[in-house]
């Protein structure tokens, strides 16, 4: 138990533990998409597991995302639980129509007759140098859209936890994976555990301002409270988890006890995360607020090929710390 | 001619009254001598009669509006002269077209076009204030006139709310009662934030304390300023006497058995002090304006601790009553004043108090005359005490009672006969029959 504690796994280990481990668990459970067998994806999450499970559980197709998809979604309807696997989550626009048009509707036309327990793994993150068709964070997309959920992991321990909650959700679950993140560490514990949908976490608690964060955005936070704290400012940092099921509660009540909150996610800031979050606490937190409450997303861009342009469009913890300094009067 | 309703005096030195609130709305038909209006003086809550049939109108006084004593706070119309009931002042009927009146004199000298001069009748512009692009005043000219004044009373009317603060601050200046207006905000813009209502709170706490603050109601601020009015022009000196109650005890429990009532101390100091009063006249004064005034009647008043401070009510006519009677109205009186339910009546006339702080362990204290009253009596608890009997030390119930008397109306002999009189009742109560 002691050990478990400590052991680290990278965040594409975590994910990578997560599915064998409901693969070992759940005979139905099967992973479907673009290199994801021999190769053990582009990014090496998947590596090791065809030889465990086999091709006919770790299954390798053209490139056809919306197909897949569609047998995914069927799979689904039938008694299978698949994880499909969207290599960019800029590619989900091939897999709109199976995502919001089937997966997410089903349940419902048929009168509740019909589960559709499906994963969708994909991810989200710029500074890849991958360009403007690689480098999309579009959660907000599928967030909007009833009928789906959305887990967006901000660190190997989440990565593991949300995963695993996602292959036993009997509903859709689209699953965001910071693509950046894969090699970072962090305690997972070895024993089975699940990571529940819509509890927020806090990660460092605070006293002067609420920094909610997303995904990526989560260590961007961290290391803004860090220089928050050398000027004196106490910043809390919070973390939805799921966008979709939202822990508002959890935000509010953070936003009521500093009277300030800045909202970070890596999706463009327009019509975005932000925008959303930004809402549910100026609406639930209104007359504890000192302040108006601040959105930081990325840059209302394609994303530039240019790696100086590119890194200046994602939200960076001395943009944070500044936003957080001016709200604290102290610019 | 309609009846008015005025503010009410109901003590001698009221110069104002609070409406609590109105019993009826306005425009609702009323009785005379039902209850019309709640109206709070400095030590009561009463409610006030109207003051003739017919219907309740123009009423001028709202809740928690302090009015003068004799102010009109409404007025009641016979049913055949009802007509301007409510609280909005008579609106003239608009002009019609073709109204001969309607426009001020003036605008018969300014240059304008029919038109014109009907779209002014019409909107009630008076035709001087108009400025003319040409000549004369045109159609034109009258309209640009009433959009300007649209457009200048929408900006008045929100130039009020438009103080910068952020919602945290608004809700604390509410909570608070404070004027957000009137702050100085550390804000971006000057905008008032939390911070500025706390630093405000700071700076008006001591000078300004607010009345509405919890514990300052007015039966508070109201024995504030008269104990400090007492003490601050009443020379105080004060006479104490150690009395021996072991007959006054068991007096007390004759009596409760004969009465078939619970009678308390309080009760036999009210009815020896109203014995010890009749003997000292001199005792039973005020001091006004210079003179001695000697009262006619022996009102006794006690002094009540209350939630929100204290009252005095008057237990009248003290002399004449007998002890039963005494527990009775002492019970009925003591009960309204800590359900807050005292009338004017009730406060009125005392020519003395007793306080009595015994039921509290208090051994012995000095109370401050309740003026225009020239003498107290603070009451200590009954205690077993070591004293002289017959040149033995002797262990006996005693009481001690401390006589704060006025020095402009009183001197230390004749308050001493009177603590005389009263110790040696209290030593043997029995006194009272010869």
């Amino acid at each position: 138990m002691p050990d478990a504690a400590v052991r680290e796994l990278t965040y594409g280990e975590a994910v990578k533990e997560a599915i064998a481990e409901e693969m070992r668990r759940d005979p139905r459970v099967f992973l479907i998409g673009e290199d994801v067998a021999e190769a053990g994806h582009p990014f090496k999450t998947l590596v090791g597991l065809v030889q465990e499970f086999g091709t006919d559980r770790i299954i390798d197709t053209p490139i056809s995302e919306p197909g897949y998809a569609g047998i995914g979604v069927g799979a689904a309807m039938t008694g299978m639980r698949p994880i499909v696997d969207v290599m960019f989550g800029d590619f989900i626009t091939l897999t709109m129509d199976q995502m919001v048009n089937q997966a997410a509707k089903v349940h419902y036309m048929s009168g509740g007759k019909i589960k559709v327990p499906i994963v969708f793994r994909t991810t989200l993150g710029a500074t890849r140098r991958s360009a403007a068709q690689h480098s999309q964070s579009l959660h907000a997309w599928v967030s909007h859209v009833p009928g789906l959920k959305v887990a967006l992991p901000s660190g190997p321990y989440e990565a593991k936890g949300l995963m695993k909650t996602a292959i036993r959700d009997d509903s859709p679950v689209v699953i965001f994976e910071d693509k950046m993140m894969y090699r970072v560490k962090g305690p997972v514990p070895a024993e089975d555990y699940t990571i529940p949908f819509g509890v927020a976490k806090v990660t460092r608690a605070g006293r002067d301002i609420t920094i909610v964060a997303t995904s990526s955005m989560v260590p961007v936070a961290l290391g803004a409270a860090t220089l928050l704290e050398a000027i004196g400012i106490s910043a809390e940092v919070i973390d939805p988890r799921t966008t979709w099921p939202l822990d508002k509660q959890a935000l509010i009540d953070s936003a009521k006890k500093t009277s300030r909150a800045i909202v970070v996610d890596e999706g463009y800031e327009r019509y975005g995360v932000t925008a959303e979050i930004a809402s549910v606490i100026a609406e639930g937190a209104f007359y504890h607020l000192d302040a108006p409450v601040k959105r930081i997303g990325a840059m209302d861009v394609p994303v530039p090929f240019s790696p100086v342009l590119e890194d200046l469009t994602v939200p960076s913890s001395s943009v944070v710390f500044e936003a957080a300094k001016a709200l604290c009067g102290k610019a | 001619m309609p009846t008015t309703v005025i503010m009410p005096a109901l003590e001698l030195a009221q110069e104002s009254g609070t409406v609590l609130h109105w019993l009826k709305a306005p425009g609702a038909t009323v009785t005379k001598g039902e209850p019309l209006v709640e109206i709070e003086t400095d030590k009561v809550t009463t409610e006030i009669e109207a003051p003739a049939s017919g219907v309740l109108g123009d009423v001028t006084a709202r809740a928690g509006d302090v009015v003068p004593v004799g102010q009109t706070i409404a007025l009641i119309f016979a049913p055949d002269e009802a007509r301007s009931v409510g609280r909005a002042p008579a609106v003239a009927p608009p002009p019609r077209a073709g109204g001969a009146t309607a426009v001020p004199a003036p605008a018969a000298t300014v240059k304008a076009s029919p038109l014109a001069r009907r779209i002014a009748q019409e909107h009630g512009v008076d035709l001087a204030q108009v400025t003319a692009a040409g000549g004369k005043i045109e159609k034109a000219d009258v309209l640009a006139h009433i959009a300007s004044e649209k457009e200048s009373a929408a900006v008045e009317g929100t130039a009020a709310r438009l103080s910068a603060a952020s919602p945290k601050a608004r809700r604390l200046a509410a909570e608070r009662g404070l004027d957000i207006g009137a702050l100085r905000g550390s804000g971006p813009g000057g905008a008032v934030l939390a911070a500025d209502i706390a630093a405000a709170e700071l700076r008006e706490a001591p000078s300004t304390p607010r009345a509405e603050a919890p514990g300052v109601g007015t039966v508070w601020r109201i024995m504030a300023e008269r104990m400090t009015a007492s003490w601050t022009s009443a020379p105080h000196f004060y006479l104490f006497r150690e009395v021996n109650v072991s007959r006054l005890i068991s007096w007390r429990e004759r009596a409760s058995t004969q009465a078939g009532a619970r009678i308390t101390y309080t009760d036999l100091l009210v009815k020896l002090v109203a014995a010890a009063l009749s003997r000292h006249p001199g005792v039973n004064a005020s001091w006004k304006d210079g003179a001695i005034v000697r009262n006619a009647e022996i009102n006794i008043g006690l002094a009540v601790a209350i939630d929100d401070g204290l009252v005095v009510p008057v237990i009248h006519r003290a002399d004449t009553l007998s002890l039963g009677e005494i527990a009775a109205r002492r019970e009925d009186v003591v009960s309204r004043a800590q359900a807050g339910t005292l009338r004017p009546a009730d406060i009125q006339g005392g020519g003395f108090t007793i306080s009595n702080l015994g039921m509290y362990g208090v051994d012995a204290f000095n109370a401050i005359v309740n003026p225009p009253q020239v003498a107290i009596l603070a009451v200590g608890r009954i205690a077993d005490r070591v004293i002289a009997v017959n040149g033995q030390p002797a262990v006996q119930p005693t009481m001690m009672l401390t006589l704060s008397c006025d020095h402009r109306a009183l001197d230390g002999a004749r308050g001493a006969r009177f603590l005389g009189v009263l110790a040696d009742l209290l030593e043997e109560p029995l006194a009272l029959l010869v």
